[in-house]
């Protein structure tokens, strides 16, 4: 009959044919609009840092479900950080990490070195394709840059569904470099923080002296292995295992440890060093429960270091929607971590120093927990706007270190409490 | 009473698992919204734009009604009639599809029912009857532009192949401009699908026939797109021991031979679908061959 194989495509004809009829408002037709994300975030601890964040994120998903997925993130740091030494019931002098100067603490004060501000801004990329058939494969990168460091990354993975797309397993891969490039150059490990009087003319030799080069830089890989199963209509789990192995400067340049006499008096702020190679191991299970009356969102990670660091998180959110499209997500996390074998609150002076040792409470034993609240209410068009507010605690402990002389009337581990506000729009 | 009210124009909502079906009567089928999302006033919102679009055009293009403009222009034959941006759109996507089909697609042809009464009989029309009735079929009589339309007195023309499907892609497009629900829109077995579903879950369709039996229900699977349906096995004329369907070659004016009683097909909007799947029933015994070559998936019940 008329049409045969000769003929031109029909599909494509008809493509541009139904585009005219359709297109005065189509957009089925028309190249797929971008979905745009933005939030402003602001986090705040008491008397501490505080950070302001912007972020704008774009998706745009072409004709044959091809993603592309770029997001651009601002964040403005300002504040005060524990510098690691122990607070003492007299008032202490520290060297500012860029020998610029000096700062002191009260009495009875947790050290926080106030020098903290700093404007990053990371950019992300991600492109996400079907292959074959049953197969995803998507690649990324992101580069952020800060005025004393710089992290560069790419990234790789590749998923595969099977049982009709109800499981799904992938397997990625990711590689990072991060440079630090601290103003006043990197401490030498474990040597003594230079606190003379900084206006002598001597004293920029003698900090010199403390410094061992401008910048130091790490190497991360990642690997990741997942199975994301869908189990009924209600319910989908994924499980997932990744391997992480960093090698190369993972010491703080700002931190330091207070060395002390037997009565727990300060005699001087030593330079901490970490290990340069640690590998960690993470699993994480999660599962999603569509109830009748909301979505359960609960996981649970493990990870697992060679630094001796084991901590579990559990995390919880169950959104509740309501009928005129509004929703209410309360929020719980708890989290709990081992300290790394190297931590220790401060040195004994008397006792020989260790090759490895930190101060820095991120490390030592930490619980911490978060509840909190998003609020969320489409306007129409698509778009949505979302609020969230967070209170975040942290409580680190001892790890057995027992307080002595002047350190026992001091706090060794002080609280920290957070807020966290969040805005977001998505258009 | 020029403003009669029609009374079966309602919205039913009725909750199903992880969403709405919203349906009411439009066009002689029975229309349903399926949508995914836990709000019901949103579902109901949605669905009654999808209906009063349903509704209107009904109103605008069925032959059916008197007092729509299909009838007028019908009426009007032989005299310049002024038409709008959509009529002259779909009178533009009627021109291609007459043309990609060489003439086969035709929408002045439903004039050729006045011979042809498919009811089971053996009223088999006269050559001279179908002859006769051929010089008032063509679509290459028409001349329109973008705001006047012209054809010869005694033509008609007829929405009914394409109506049904553009008011689901029009369903389809207003829809997602209001909502990100992912959705499907069913009018009586030509349907569209909206959006990606909670873990990318496909719409299981199946499209029934009131004149088939269940067994022969067509069941589809549909993650994006529209499929639409072609074919009715209740009419036919039987003569002689000869089964005269109701697929009629335009150009002849006389039924193609051996189509398939039932052709369903994929496209992306389902006004394309329903355009090849009446297509390829014009193709008769080759139906099912013509949708391969052109590589455009299809079920087909014979």
């Amino acid at each position: 009959m008329q049409l045969k194989a000769k003929k031109p495509n029909l599909k494509v004809m008809l493509t541009t044919a139904s585009c005219a009829l359709l297109g005065t408002t189509a957009t089925v037709c028309a190249e797929e609009t971008w979905q745009f994300d933005t939030a402003i975030m602001h986090y705040a601890e008491a008397d501490r840092v505080s950070a302001t964040e912007a972020i704008i994120a774009g998706t745009k998903t072409f004709k044959n479900d091809e993603i592309l997925s770029l997001k651009l993130t601002i964040d403005a740091l300002t504040g005060a950080s524990p510098n690691g030494a122990t607070a003492q019931p007299t008032p202490q002098t520290f060297t500012r990490p860029s020998g610029n100067g000096q700062y002191n603490v009260k009495a009875g004060d947790t050290p926080l070195d106030d020098t903290f501000h700093d404007t990053r801004v990371q950019l992300t990329g991600q492109w996400t394709q079907p292959l074959l058939k049953d197969y995803t494969v998507s690649v990324g990168g992101n580069f952020s840059k800060e005025y004393d460091y710089m992290s560069a990354s790419l990234n790789g993975n590749v998923a595969r569904d099977f049982n009709k797309k109800n499981t799904t397993l992938s397997a990625g891969m990711a590689y990072a470099y991060d440079v630090i490039e601290p103003e006043g150059g990197i401490p030498k490990p474990l040597s003594e923080m230079d606190v003379g009087d900084s206006n002598d003319p001597n004293f920029n030799d003698d900090f010199n002296k403390t410094r061992i080069a401008s910048d130091e830089s790490k190497s991360t890989i990642d690997l990741l292995f997942g199975v994301t199963q869908v189990i009924n209509r209600q319910m989908i789990v994924q499980l997932n295992y990744s391997y992480s192995t960093v090698s190369g400067y993972m010491t703080d340049p700002f931190k330091i440890i207070s060395s002390v006499n037997k009565n727990g008096e300060s005699q001087a702020y030593l330079y901490e060093n970490r290990p340069d190679e640690r590998t960690k191991h993470a699993f994480f299970g999660q599962t999603k429960y569509h109830f009748d009356s909301g979505i359960l969102d609960a996981s649970y990670r493990y990870m697992t270091d060679d630094w001796q660091i084991d901590s579990h998180t559990f995390d919880f959110r169950y959104l509740i929607p309501f009928t005129n499209g509004h929703f209410i997500e309360p929020h719980f996390r708890l989290y709990t971590q081992s300290a790394a074998e190297f931590y220790q609150p401060f040195i004994a002076q008397d006792e020989a120093k260790p090759n490895f040792v930190s101060a820095d409470y991120r490390i030592g034993e930490l619980d911490t927990y978060t509840v909190g609240l998003k609020y969320g209410m489409p306007l129409g068009d698509g778009n949505n706007l979302s609020f969230r507010l967070e209170y975040y605690h942290q409580t680190p402990k001892d790890n057995g270190t027992q307080a002595i002389g002047v350190l026992k009337e001091v706090e060794l581990y002080e609280q920290v409490d957070a807020i966290i506000v969040q805005v977001t729009y998505s258009f | 009473m020029s403003n009669m009210v029609k009374g079966d124009r309602v919205v039913k909502c009725l909750a199903r698992k992880g969403g709405f079906t919203l349906s009411f009567f439009s066009m002689a089928s029975l229309c349903e919204v399926l949508i995914d999302t836990d709000n019901e006033a949103l579902a109901t919102e949605l669905g009654l734009i999808a209906a009063n679009e349903a509704w209107r055009i009904e109103d605008k293009y069925s032959r059916y009604d008197s007092k729509s403009l299909c009838s007028e222009i019908n009426s009007k034959a032989g005299q310049v009639v002024e038409i709008d941006e959509e009529t002259f759109n779909l009178f533009e996507f009627a021109s291609q599809c007459y043309e990609m089909s060489e003439g086969t697609f035709d929408i002045t042809s439903g004039i050729l029912r006045k011979v042809w009464h498919f009811d089971g009989s053996d009223n088999v029309p006269s050559e001279k009857s179908v002859e006769a009735l051929l010089q008032l079929v063509g679509w290459d009589k028409v001349s329109y532009s973008a705001n006047s339309f012209l054809m010869k007195k005694g033509m008609e023309i007829d929405f009914g192949g394409l109506g049904k499907e553009y008011a689901v892609d029009r369903a389809v497009l207003l829809i997602s401009q209001r909502s990100n629900a992912p959705f499907l829109v069913n009018y009586g077995g030509d349907l569209a699908v909206h959006g990606t579903r909670e873990n990318d879950e496909p719409w299981q369709v199946g499209i029934e026939h009131p004149s088939f039996d269940a067994s022969q229900s067509t069941l589809v699977t549909l993650r994006t797109g529209a499929v639409a349906t072609s074919g009715d096995a209740n009419r036919f004329l039987l003569k002689d021991n000869h089964r005269y369907s109701h697929i009629l070659d335009v150009v002849t004016g006389w039924p193609v031979k051996n189509p398939p009683n039932s052709i369903t097909v994929a496209a992306p909007q389902c006004i394309q679908a329903g355009f090849l799947a009446t297509l390829a029933l014009i193709q008769g015994a080759d139906a099912e061959n013509f949708l391969k070559e052109q590589n455009i998936l299809h079920w087909s019940i014979r």
